[in-house]
């Protein structure tokens, strides 16, 4: 079998333009990829026919763009038409959509080869991806530790080159964290940057779709195709979509950054620490300033994120009712039977839970005591970020408070995967992007990811940032046997 | 251990529209305790002003114009539907006589 798959981006790009290879080569490489890590269980649902097919179409074509054959798998809370999409629930199990989410359209559009969709946990409710109804992904660095969650298929399937880009939804760390766990990069881009139509809500006002890829180049590839106004997203902003690779290879000399006390503070483990302080001097060596700050009410991050994706979820899954989609409960005796024994039967306990709570926070007095209050308090977050970014170009700190810990470890508490993502929350409440971009190993050979947020719609000079030190490290990230140094 | 009593696990089980199991009860019990008392953290918070931000959008919503767009196919719209009788959606009767 050819290794293809291995090469960059730009190289697959040259190879197909100058018809050495073609499409179904990278096709039938990563479906041998698949086959070969199948322990992982990075993917739900497989579309190899679709996809062979689409390759062999796609020979008669002219190679128009850097993406133009490249095989991509999707989170499978994004929407893809007559491909079943499950959001990792009992509840979707056989349901095949009739539309295609927007992203998938631009995907289309750029003779992008969609192979399948990618393992999570289940509604993109978790820090682990194991509450998925089709059991959990396993991390490539160590198959007894966790992928990290909600998006773990899509980053598993990066990080054990099993394909060179997927999509993955972060409505609290999503992208991010599993990024972290596993070596990859990950963007969340700006809330309103990328079309969240056809993606399954959870939060609305909190979820966006972004890029999962081997390396930061790659990424702000990704994102260039997928960032703009959605006539069919209220939400999506017109801002122009700028080239995000523009800045990359750029001297980092004069940029401004800070640290804040809290993602140093002592709910991070000191080996994490200690490799963001690499950083932080590397950066200062090569001509970049750091400040510590305090971003106030960063560290109620967790309490807001809470109250406002609870309520929010508990809203957006009431339309799971048994009646025009998915999982049905058998002989229902009347409506109320049928709501509840659907809901009983085809969510997995985590998301009972989540749209139990929300519930209860949303009705009758609780709504002003609770919800009302967590959106005041999120707006002055947002303030306080905006106060921080009138100063500096951008943040960084620790992406996950730990690395990736074991698959069977911190499964009692029902809190835990909100702690999981305490760093990387504050970002999605502010609508602000943020990344990860790996920066070594703890002493059990476990990735560490530093977190880059920017100000809105800065993404270029976060992928500036990232690539300067990806640049610097040169870390080997590739976790199969012989490969990894 | 703290927890919730069961009549308040039936009322947010009900306020949700799901049904549970005895032993889930149990469970939810303590889980939902264990939230619900985390979430209580933000009455000790104190705010800057009152102003909320319900969404970090910043520009403002424009409305598509009204008028008849692309459609869904009939046959594709009711694909998905658990139970149908011929063109309707079936449901338990609501109402007897």
């Amino acid at each position: 079998m050819s290794n293809y798959l291995d090469l960059s981006i730009q190289e697959i790009n040259k190879l197909l333009k100058e018809k050495q290879i073609k499409p179904i080569d990278l096709v039938n490489e990563c479906f041998d990829r698949i086959e070969k890590n199948k322990d992982l269980n990075a993917f739900i649902t497989l579309d190899k026919e679709n996809a062979i097919k689409k390759a062999i179409e796609l020979e008669g074509k002219e190679v128009d763009n850097p993406l133009f054959g490249i095989p991509i798998a999707l989170k499978d809370n994004i929407i893809t038409k007559d491909l079943r999409t499950t959001c990792a629930s009992r509840m979707l199990e056989n349901f095949i959509p009739i539309y295609n989410a927007t992203v998938v359209k631009k995907l289309i559009e750029k003779n992008m080869i969609i192979i399948g969709k990618c393992n999570m946990d289940e509604f993109a409710m978790g820090s682990t991806s194991r509450t998925s109804y089709f059991g959990a992904p396993l991390n490539p660095w160590n198959k007894e530790r966790v992928s990290g969650g909600s998006s773990g298929g899509s980053v598993v399937a990066v990080a054990s080159r099993q394909i060179p880009l997927t999509l993955g939804s972060d409505t609290g760390g999503s992208i991010r964290q599993p990024s972290s766990y596993c070596g990859v990069v990950g963007m969340k881009p700006t809330y309103g940057r990328v079309s969240r139509y056809g993606l399954v809500p959870y939060a609305s006002s909190l979820d966006q779709i972004g890029p999962v890829s081997r390396n930061v180049y790659e990424n702000a590839l990704l994102l260039n195709i997928i960032a703009g106004k959605d006539e069919l997203d209220l939400t999506s902003s017109r801002k122009e979509v700028e080239d995000y690779t523009r800045l990359i290879g750029e001297d980092i000399k004069g940029m401004k950054i800070a640290v804040p006390n809290y993602f140093m503070s002592d709910i991070v483990d000191k080996e994490i620490k200690d490799k963001v302080n690499e950083i932080i001097e590397l950066l200062k060596e090569k001509g970049a300033t750091i400040d510590y700050i305090d971003i106030d009410f960063i560290e109620n991050a967790v309490t807001i994120y809470q109250i406002i994706v609870m309520a929010e979820a508990s809203s957006n899954l009431a339309r799971f009712d048994g009646i025009r989609y998915g999982y049905s409960c058998e002989n229902p005796k009347d409506m109320e039977d049928l709501y509840k024994r659907t809901r009983q039967e085809g969510f997995g306990t985590e998301v009972k839970r989540r749209i139990m709570v929300g519930s209860y926070l949303l009705s009758g007095e609780n709504a002003n005591v609770y919800y009302n209050k967590a959106l005041q308090i999120r707006d002055d977050l947002k303030k306080s970020f905006e106060k921080a970014f009138e100063k500096y170009d951008l943040i960084i700190g620790p992406n996950a408070t730990t690395v990736a810990y074991g698959i069977n470890a911190k499964l009692d508490d029902p809190r835990q995967t909100f702690f999981d993502d305490a760093l990387v929350m504050p970002t999605n409440m502010a609508g602000l992007p943020g990344m990860n971009v790996p920066i070594g190993f703890n002493n059990e050979n476990m990735p560490i990811g530093l977190q880059i947020i920017g100000n809105s719609f800065e993404e270029a000079k976060m992928y500036k940032l990232a690539a300067f030190i990806e640049k610097e490290l040169n870390l080997n990230l590739d976790p199969r046997g012989e490969n990894n140094g | 251990m703290n927890k919730l009593s069961r009549e308040e696990v039936e009322h947010v089980a009900h306020l949700a529209r799901i049904s549970l199991e005895e032993n889930e009860i149990e469970k939810y019990q303590i889980d939902l305790k264990m939230l619900m008392d985390d979430v209580d953290k933000i009455k000790d918070i104190k705010n800057y002003d009152e102003e909320m931000l319900i969404t970090p959008v910043s520009h403002k919503a424009e409305l598509r114009k009204d008028e008849v767009g692309e459609m869904l196919d009939y046959k594709e719209a009711m694909k998905n539907v658990p139970r149908s009788n011929g063109n309707f959606v079936e449901v338990p009767v609501m109402i007897n006589e």
